[in-house]
């Protein structure tokens, strides 16, 4: 499946009334995320903090467009994976680093599958993308 | 005659939606939720008689102290405690133990052997890893299979050199009740002391203290219909002495000079500080609760209702079940191929309130070969519509997760 734009996850995001309807578009969102292979799953690319286990890895190949790429062994998070990782899929560093990520978050409407013990791994990541 | 329905009209909390659905609470061993007559009574303590206990001679303080110790009294009874002043107050079942590893830690030595269950909790299990890593005592792991059974060298555990037995009465990962009274009584052939872990076993089933003859049952207030942050040590007058206090201050002393402190008598000697009055009350009010309902009815209830899930969802071929069938109060489950959290926010998003994970109990997970479980637990005021509710939004949560 082709990786969604931002807002078009935006879109179906927002779309949601309840926490059901949340659920259901974070494991669809979930198969829009290409699997890391079982070399990629390494413990260095590993995410501390989170309930599931989270992987991700920035390749920069020379040039200074960032690829990012993620996994995790739980859909939900899958999910939210490919919601973030569509905030900065194809932009380049210098953009990426003027970024508000945490702002930006907020307008995906995660609402509650972005607080508490979830809360810890999330910010990780959104760290280790924010490439500063 | 008791009536899961007309209990619940007691608990407020569970009166209310959770998003836009009836709330279904069925994490009960993590914590219960609390009666009116509990909250009531901790209102009206606050309303009446609030006052630091044990000091000061006036009204109040004259009102709290005698309600404080009243309601030892009553926790007393409640677990057939033998004397008066043996049951401690603790912030929970956590501190319980620590109390009891550290003040029994002057009577180890390097030779000494530690016991424990291979089904603990991390708080029947870290304080004596840490024991024994300061003293240099062995600690070994009596190893039970899943349903609780013990293997077969298990007498070779027990030798001259234990010192102390601990381990829990009923599993809080796969609701398995183990044998303590055979634990109790291979202790009690080589002089060894016991450490009973009742926090999940003490809102379901009766205890005696006395009929069971361990040194230290211990048990956390919140996970039998009372508040949190009160708990309670019981132990044996000649073992509650033997330990020395971990904390000091003020309450557990009789006379302080720069030089030397006499400490206080029993119980007061192991509660330093002004203590958790309104918990102590809250905890008694909770104690009256339980024992107004028939609590043998009570109990096949809620084991009716672990068992109903259990035939709803034992023949799912992707479902493990690790909890026993029948008399448990829970039931605790794997599904192949799918995370407990994606399982664990199907149902939250529901208002079905269960937990995912590890419960604690690393060690027991990886006897289990699994890195978590889903555990449903119920309580008394749980309904059989909710246990189908539970077992058959699992199955749709399933559905839904292994679709590609
Ligand atoms: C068997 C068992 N032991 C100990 C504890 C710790 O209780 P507390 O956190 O109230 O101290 C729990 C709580 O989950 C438990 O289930």
């Amino acid at each position: 499946m082709e990786s969604p734009s931002l807002s078009s996850i935006q879109a179906q995001l927002q779309a949601c009334h309840s926490k059901e309807d949340t659920f259901r578009t974070l494991v669809t969102l979930s198969k829009t995320l290409p699997r890391l292979s079982n070399d990629e799953k390494a413990d260095e690319h590993k995410i501390k903090g989170c309930e599931s286990a989270v992987w991700l890895i920035i390749e920069h190949n020379h040039t200074d467009f960032p690829q990012f790429k993620a996994d995790s062994d739980a859909k939900l998070m899958r999910g939210v994976l490919a919601a973030i990782l569509s905030l900065v899929n194809g932009k380049s560093t210098t953009e990426i680093q003027a970024m508000d990520l945490s702002s930006l978050m907020s307008s995906l409407n995660l609402g509650s599958y972005l607080t508490s013990s979830r809360t810890n791994g999330v910010l990780a990541i959104l760290d280790k993308i924010s490439c500063r | 005659m008791f009536d899961p329905y007309s209990i619940r009209q007691e608990f407020p909390i569970l009166q209310q939606p959770a998003y836009e659905h009836e709330l279904t609470y069925l994490d009960n061993a993590a914590t219960t939720q609390k009666p009116s007559r509990v909250l009531e009574r901790i209102l009206g303590y606050y309303q009446t008689a609030n006052a630091n206990v044990h000091r000061g001679a006036h009204f109040l303080s004259d009102r709290a102290t005698s309600q404080f110790e009243q309601a030892r009294q009553t926790v007393e009874r409640f677990i057939h405690a033998p004397e008066n002043g043996q049951v401690i107050w603790t912030k929970g079942t956590t501190e319980a133990i620590n109390t009891v590893a550290y003040g029994i830690e002057h009577l180890i030595d390097p030779d000494d052997e530690i016991l424990i269950s291979s089904l603990e909790h991390h708080a029947n299990l870290v304080p004596w890893q840490q024991l024994s890593f300061r003293t240099g005592a062995r600690l070994r792991i009596i190893p039970f299979t899943s349903d609780g059974k013990w293997q077969a060298e298990y007498a070779n555990y027990f030798s001259d050199r234990t010192k102390i037995v601990a381990c829990t009465q009923v599993s809080n990962a796969i609701g398995v009740q183990l044998p303590i009274k055979e634990v109790i009584q291979h202790a009690k052939n080589v002089g060894a002391m016991t450490l009973i872990d009742g926090a999940q076993a003490i809102a379901h089933y009766p205890v005696s203290v006395s009929e069971l003859d361990c040194d230290f049952y211990v048990f956390s207030g919140h996970k039998m219909y009372g508040p949190t942050g009160i708990g309670v040590l019981y132990g044996k007058t000649d073992a509650l002495e033997s330990l020395l206090p971990c904390q000091t201050g003020g309450e557990m002393v009789l006379h302080v000079t720069y030089q030397a402190t006499e400490f206080n008598i029993l119980p007061y000697r192991l509660e330093a500080g002004t203590p958790n009055i309104e918990g102590a009350l809250g905890l008694a009010a909770a104690c009256d609760f339980l024992q107004q309902h028939d609590q043998e009815a009570v109990l096949k209830w809620e084991q009716s209702l672990a068992e109903k899930a259990y035939s709803i969802l034992e023949n799912t071929t992707d479902i493990e079940i690790f909890s026993p069938k029948k008399h448990s109060t829970l039931i605790s489950l794997s599904v192949k191929n799918t995370h407990i959290m994606d399982l664990n926010g199907y149902l939250d998003s529901k208002g079905i309130a269960v937990r995912g994970g590890s419960h604690c109990a690393h060690p027991l997970m990886a006897q289990l070969g699994v890195s978590g479980t889903l555990r449903a637990s119920f309580a008394c005021y749980n309904t059989m519509e909710e246990a189908e509710h539970f077992a058959n939004t699992l199955l749709e949560a399933i559905e839904l997760l292994q679709e590609d």
